[in-house]
This record gives structure tokens, C-alpha cells and sequence, in this order.
């Protein structure tokens, strides 16, 4: 996923200044994909949504103490949301070979069940016992049955963490803290 | 997993002062990661490296408008191709990892099934390991550790 570009950025101008420009544009880039990826389905936006906190999180481990508290706050509540993310992504990467894998295997067995049936009329299912890959198959169905449902479990935390962070209010915090310059004194008037 | 040094900034300071100062820190640590990058009986060697390329190539990005555009561009996408060879390597010691933890929770019969998928694995580890290989020769032949704190010079006022 492309990163949105941030407008504005001046190399002379302060560290502090620049930063928040770039926290506002990471943060809406960020929160741009609910309600879209509460849709399990969503495999797409669920991964895009990782690449966008991964982006929040390492602009605010950089520039975080630039900011007022709660953006210290915020890069672990980024890093909690990115390494969820990350969990599912990588059922979402796992289950897919493993079907691929299954399903070769499979292939594999039934021609090879095929040709030892020869010239009979039907297929013996006792020639399963002889498929090359017979003892393979219910150790690719049980991890297949586990990544399934580790994906789900995943994706009802996913949901949520983004539930109590929208309870408080992570991004009108983070907005604000980007505000607020570190170490900055309000001058009596 | 090794920890990214703290870097002290300070929101007056001009941006591309702490550009510079930050993308000469992870520069260093990207490169003090690369020994023993290859070897595959000690996996977070290759998983240090790739932390520290994606924290190098955060930064390049973050700091992007303070670098002289074309010497940045070709340094990114150098930065990005040896990440993406990190990643090759990565993905297979992972999924491998977690197959042998799943294969040791079974049963004794589901266990032959997730072997034959961690063989495939260790396939795509070797194959991993290659191209791992030829991003570091490249990495070496083209010099990007000195065009990376090149651009570090560049960027900062009076370097």
C-alpha cells in the first residue's frame, strides 16, 4: 500500500512542526480503514490496515517525544494493533499454501489410486492405504482446522482493541497530543 | 530481538538535522547486523537484520523531503530490495518455527502431514537464503552504506 502523501514538509522548518504533519496524516490514513476491515473477509484492508500502523508506530517511536504524553502512549497502543494485525496476516499468508499443498497431495494420491486400480471396473477403497501420501492428510487438515480458527480468535481481539481504543478516544487524544510541544511552558499573560 | 538505539530529538531542532542524525544511527545498525545473516540454524540473526532495515527504511521515508531526490530514490529502492531478501529468508524460519511447535501439540498420526509441509518450508528457506545472498554481495558491490550516510551528509546544513 502507497503511503498518503504528506503536504507541507519544509527541511528547514522544525522537527516538531513537520512531525505532527506527518502523525495527522498517518493517524487518518489509519483509522480510514474501519469500518471497512471489520469485515473478516476484508483480507485486503485487514493488511493495509497493518502497513498503516506499522507507519503510525514508527513516526511516533521517532519524533514521539517531540509531542505531549500520550503520544508515548500511543506507540504501544499502535504497536498492540499493528502485531495483531501481523498475527492475522500471517493466517491469511499460511492458509492458502497449505490448501495449495493439501490439494497437490491430494492429486498426487488420486492418480496414484488410480493407476493401481488398473483395468477394474471401479475404485477399490482399500487401495487408499497404498496412496503415497496417505499418512499426510490429517496432519495438513488439523493445521488447516487450527489456522481457520486461530484467524477467527485473532480477528474477534483485532475487533476488540479497536472497540476500547475508539472507547478512549485514541484518535482525538493523539490529535491532540500531536498538538502539544514537548518541554512548551504557557506563558502568563 | 535486538533494540533500536534511542535517539534524543527535540521538536525546535530543524528537520532535517535530525534526518540526518537519525538515518546515520540506523544505518550503522542495519550494517552491524549483517554477520552470520546466512545462517540458518540461528534465526534471529536474519530477523535483527530485517527489523533494523524496516526501522532504516521507515526513516528514509519519514525523512524524505530533506534528501537530494534522485541519490534518495536509488538508495530507497536499495534499501527496499535487501528488506524484501531479509523477508525471503524470514518467512519460511518462521512458518517453520511454528509448525514444528504445532507438530510437538498433536497427535502422533497428524504429525507426518505438517513434516511433509515444514520440507516444503525448508525448500523455500534455501531458495530464501540465495537470493538473501546475492542482496548482500549487491548491497557491497553498489555501496549503499556509504551512499546512505552520503545522503545523511547531504541533508544536514554545513556537513
Amino acid at each position: 500500500m502507497k503511503a498518503r502523501q504528506v503536504k507541507g514538509l519544509d527541511p528547514a522548518a522544525p522537527l516538531g512542526d513537520n512531525a505532527e504533519r506527518i502523525v495527522r496524516v498517518r493517524l487518518d490514513e489509519l483509522c480510514s480503514f474501519m469500518p471497512r476491515a471489520a469485515d473478516p473477509a476484508e483480507v485486503v484492508a485487514l493488511h493495509d490496515m497493518r502497513i498503516a500502523a506499522k507507519r503510525l508506530r514508527y513516526i511516533l517511536e521517532i519524533t514521539g517525544p517531540c509531542f505531549g504524553p500520550y503520544a508515548t502512549t500511543a506507540v504501544k497502543l499502535t504497536k498492540d494493533l499493528q502485531d495483531v494485525l501481523g498475527e492475522i496476516h500471517d493466517c491469511d499468508v499460511q492458509l492458502p499454501e497449505l490448501r495449495v499443498f493439501a490439494e497437490e497431495l491430494v492429486v498426487q494420491d488420486a492418480r496414484a489410486i488410480a493407476e493401481l486400480a488398473g483395468a477394474a471396473g471401479d475404485l477399490d477403497p482399500a487401495l487408499l492405504r497404498r496412496a503415497p501420501n496417505r499418512s499426510a492428510h490429517a496432519g495438513l487438515a488439523a493445521l488447516a482446522t487450527y489456522l481457520q480458527g486461530r484467524r477467527e480468535l485473532l480477528f474477534t481481539r483485532f475487533l476488540e482493541l479497536w472497540e476500547e481504543y475508539e472507547r478512549k478516544g485514541f484518535r482525538a487524544r493523539l490529535e491532540f497530543a500531536a498538538g502539544e510541544r514537548a518541554g512548551a511552558t504557557i506563558s502568563p499573560a | 530481538m535486538a533494540k533500536a538505539a534511542d535517539i534524543d530529538v527535540t521538536p525546535e531542532e530543524p528537520y532535517a538535522v535530525a534526518g540526518a542524525r537519525i538515518v546515520r544511527v540506523r544505518t550503522q545498525e542495519l550494517f552491524s547486523h549483517g554477520e552470520g545473516v546466512l545462517d540458518t540454524e540461528d534465526i534471529e540473526r536474519v530477523h535483527d537484520m530485517r527489523v533494523a532495515s524496516r526501522r532504516l527504511r521507515a526513516v528514509l521515508e519519514i525523512f524524505a523531503p530533506c534528501f537530494p531526490r534522485a541519490e534518495f530514490k536509488s538508495a530507497l529502492r536499495d534499501v527496499k530490495q535487501l528488506a524484501d531478501a531479509l523477508g525471503e529468508r524470514r518467512d519460511p524460519d518462521v512458518h517453520i518455527a511454528a509448525m514444528r511447535s504445532f507438530a510437538a501439540a498433536v497427535t502422533a498420526a497428524q504429525r507426518p502431514g505438517v513434516e511433509r509441509l515444514a520440507e516444503r518450508q525448508r525448500e523455500r528457506q534455501a531458495e530464501g537464503n540465495r537470493v538473501l545472498a546475492e542482496a548482500l554481495e549487491d548491497v557491497e558491490a553498489t555501496g549503499l552504506r556509504g551512499r546512505l550516510l552520503a545522503l545523511a551528509d547531504a541533508a544536514e546544513p554545513g556537513a
